[in-house]
């Protein structure tokens, strides 16, 4: 039977290739997306604070959005003029238990020149004891800063790779405004941003003043205590800046917040996508029904002859199904390939977005799930939709379906 | 003798909304083993809605047909795609082949829905085929076929199950008088030598002239039965 108009089975089959083919796609980009945040969760520290001078949790969080660095940088905010971090701020941090290591940042942009070449990156001074380790960074190459460490800086994977014409190995130097830096390390990361010690940090970066930060990194001593802790923090920061709830001119920033919201995000998107992929799938299924519905009325009359020279209902029932299961297993095949060959693709064609939607489709997964999801799905309509039109056609009286054109 | 198909007082009424058409009112005829029976009327006089019946095509409003002496309200939509397939074969007016098996895949059809052996039914449809003068042919789709060469793959799917009854609807209908005659010629020369019955339909009174026995229909009722005399 799969024979007849051969053009009408291959766009039946068509029909079913689309829709299995999208359904898979869409899926695998929605398990893409949940298995990079949540590989991405598990690296952000849940013991890790960051305080940073002003107010606005909301415009830091969209600031750094999804696209930098896994650390939460506090970043450079318009206000930090007036409202800073101080030594007083410090020492009252100190004094608190519940902390573990305190790691003081400043971070300006500078100049840099490497082999005569210039460019301009982020320079974050650390306090070297400490930074190595509540850094979230890994070395790819080289060390990390150590306690003794002066004119030395650690560097990002991209600095070191493809900032310049030529890549910046370990003990090269480079000059920041106007000082000579020996490269120790770099990191095993997408930056390109340059770390050294916060002494070095307050001489090249003019604008820095000597006791002023712009943030703190803190690492607290128990992980399963990080809201008592950041209630701590808060209320003894509060008292030394001599504000109020209502004034409060810093912000507590915890990565584990960031990871909440990040998979609230998620979840939402996910579940977009899953709308997205069941209407894919509704249209995919309905697609499949129509032609195979319409394909097997056309043979009605065929049925007719059938039963005229002897074919008993259920023949003609086996015929057809084995036909629509035949032809449902076709497309559905097909579709899984072509299904996994856009979803390898996808990748490339949503590369150029960035932000949240950059994560969308930057990394797809096709699942077993969402290819026997897809299969069956597409085997239970095209089946149905085609035995039932012919299991009408085949409760005709044989006149009838003979008289039928 | 015993009659292989018998009608009594069989009426068929078909409801076209409100109106109530009777196709045919009150037939009743036996007809033989063996017999070559022409039905011949007017256009409209009901006589396809009797062989649609004698077919099991369709059923009757009213009256009981009898096929070998079994009563055919008796039996399944089953028992009934069984008897045709064995014991009656079809020549329609418009051939009725599937169109995109070609004549082979036509004529061993009605075997292999019986689940004859296969070597056994593909024997029987290579001879049919040849007995119709398409040995050559038959691996033509229909459509490469003539008007007659299909006709004549009809033919050779009607005898393939060797059944007992042939009923044949306006069998030349579609084709010239020459190719008709050839049609006709076969169907009485398999009915001479294989001692089938015959049931032809016809309007054209030459060509029933090759029947034993004449049964004129007019407006749904038997108006003349009775044997041929001038049978060729
Ligand atoms: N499916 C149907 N529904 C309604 N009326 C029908 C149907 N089939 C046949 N009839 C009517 O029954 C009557 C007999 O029709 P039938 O087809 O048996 O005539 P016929 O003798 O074969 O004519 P022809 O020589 O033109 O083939 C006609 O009046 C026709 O209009
Ligand atoms: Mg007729």
């Amino acid at each position: 039977m799969v024979r007849h108009s051969k053009l009408r089975s291959w766009l039946t089959i068509l029909g079913i290739v689309i829709g299995v083919a999208s359904v898979i796609a869409i899926l695998s980009m929605g398990e893409g997306m949940q298995q990079s945040v949540s590989s991405q969760l598990g690296d952000l520290g849940g013991d890790i604070l960051t305080i940073s001078p002003g107010v606005s949790k909301a415009a830091r969080f969209s600031g750094h959005g999804m696209g930098g660095g896994k650390l939460p940088s506090s970043g450079t905010i318009a206000t930090a003029e007036e409202i800073v971090l101080d030594r007083i701020d410090l020492q009252a941090l100190k004094g608190i238990p519940d902390i573990k290591l305190i790691n003081p940042i400043i971070r300006a942009n500078a100049d840099v020149y490497f082999l005569a070449k210039k460019g301009s990156v982020s320079v974050t001074g650390v306090d070297p004891k400490v930074w190595s380790q509540i850094t979230l960074n890994k070395i790819e190459d080289g060390r990390m800063l150590g306690p003794s460490d002066a004119n030395v800086v650690v560097i990002g994977g991209r600095l070191s790779r493809d900032y310049f014409d030529k890549p910046i190995g370990i003990n090269q130097m480079i000059t920041i405004n106007n000082m000579a830096f020996r490269v120790v390390g770099i990191l095993d990361n997408e930056g390109s941003d340059v770390f050294m010690p916060l002494q070095s940090a307050y001489h090249v970066l003019d604008d820095k003043e000597i006791g002023i930060y712009d943030s703190f990194e803190i690492k607290i001593k128990n992980e399963e205590e990080l809201d008592l802790a950041i209630e701590n923090i808060e209320r003894k920061l509060m008292n030394v800046r001599h504000v109020t709830e209502k004034n409060k001119d810093f912000s507590i920033y915890s990565s584990k917040e960031t990871a909440e919201r990040v998979a609230e995000m998620m979840g939402s998107m996910t579940m977009f996508l899953a709308a997205i992929a069941a209407v894919a799938l509704l249209v995919g299924a309905v697609g499949i029904a129509n032609t195979m519905f319409t394909s097997v009325l056309e043979k009605t009359k065929e049925i007719g002859i059938m039963k005229a020279v002897g074919a008993r209902n259920k023949d003609i029932m086996m015929i057809f199904l084995l036909n629509s299961v035949l032809i449902a297993l076709i497309g559905g095949a097909i579709g899984v390939i072509f299904g996994y060959l856009l979803s390898g693709l996808l990748p490339m064609l949503m590369g150029g977005a960035s932000g949240v939607t950059g994560k969308l489709g930057s990394s797809t997964i096709v699942t077993m799930n969402s290819v026997v999801l897809s299969l069956s799905i597409s085997v239970i309509i095209g089946t149905l939709s085609g035995v039932i039109p012919a299991y009408q056609a085949s409760k005709l009286k044989p006149v009838d379906a003979l008289r039928h054109e | 003798m015993d009659s292989i198909i018998s009608f009594r007082d069989v009426w068929k009424i078909y409801q076209m909304g409100e109106v109530e058409v009777p196709a045919l009112r009150g037939i009743t005829v036996d007809i033989k083993k063996g017999d070559f029976v022409a039905i011949i009327g007017a256009s409209g006089s009901g006589k396809s809605t009797m062989m649609n019946l004698v077919g099991c095509l369709d059923t009757p409003s009213k009256g009981n047909i009898s096929l070998k002496s079994q009563d055919i309200a008796n039996l399944s939509e089953s028992d009934l795609s069984t008897l045709r397939g064995k014991t009656i074969g079809f020549i329609f007016q418009q051939y009725n082949l599937i169109p995109h098996m070609t004549a082979y895949e036509n004529v061993i059809l009605p075997l292999e829905l019986q689940e004859e052996d296969e070597t056994i039914a593909e024997k029987r449809a290579k001879n049919v085929l040849a007995l119709v003068g398409l040995k050559d042919k038959i691996h033509h789709l229909p459509s490469q076929l003539s008007g007659g060469q299909q006709q004549r793959v009809a033919i050779a799917r009607c005898l393939v199950a060797d059944p007992e009854i042939i009923l044949a609807d306006e069998p030349t209908g579609a084709l010239d008088s020459v190719t008709g005659k050839e049609v006709l010629d076969m169907l009485e020369k398999i009915w001479k030598e294989e001692g089938k019955t015959v049931i032809m339909v016809t309007h054209d009174l030459h060509l029933a002239e090759y029947a034993h026995d004449i049964i004129e229909l007019k407006d749904g009722k038997v108006v003349r039965m009775e044997k041929n005399n001038k049978q060729k």
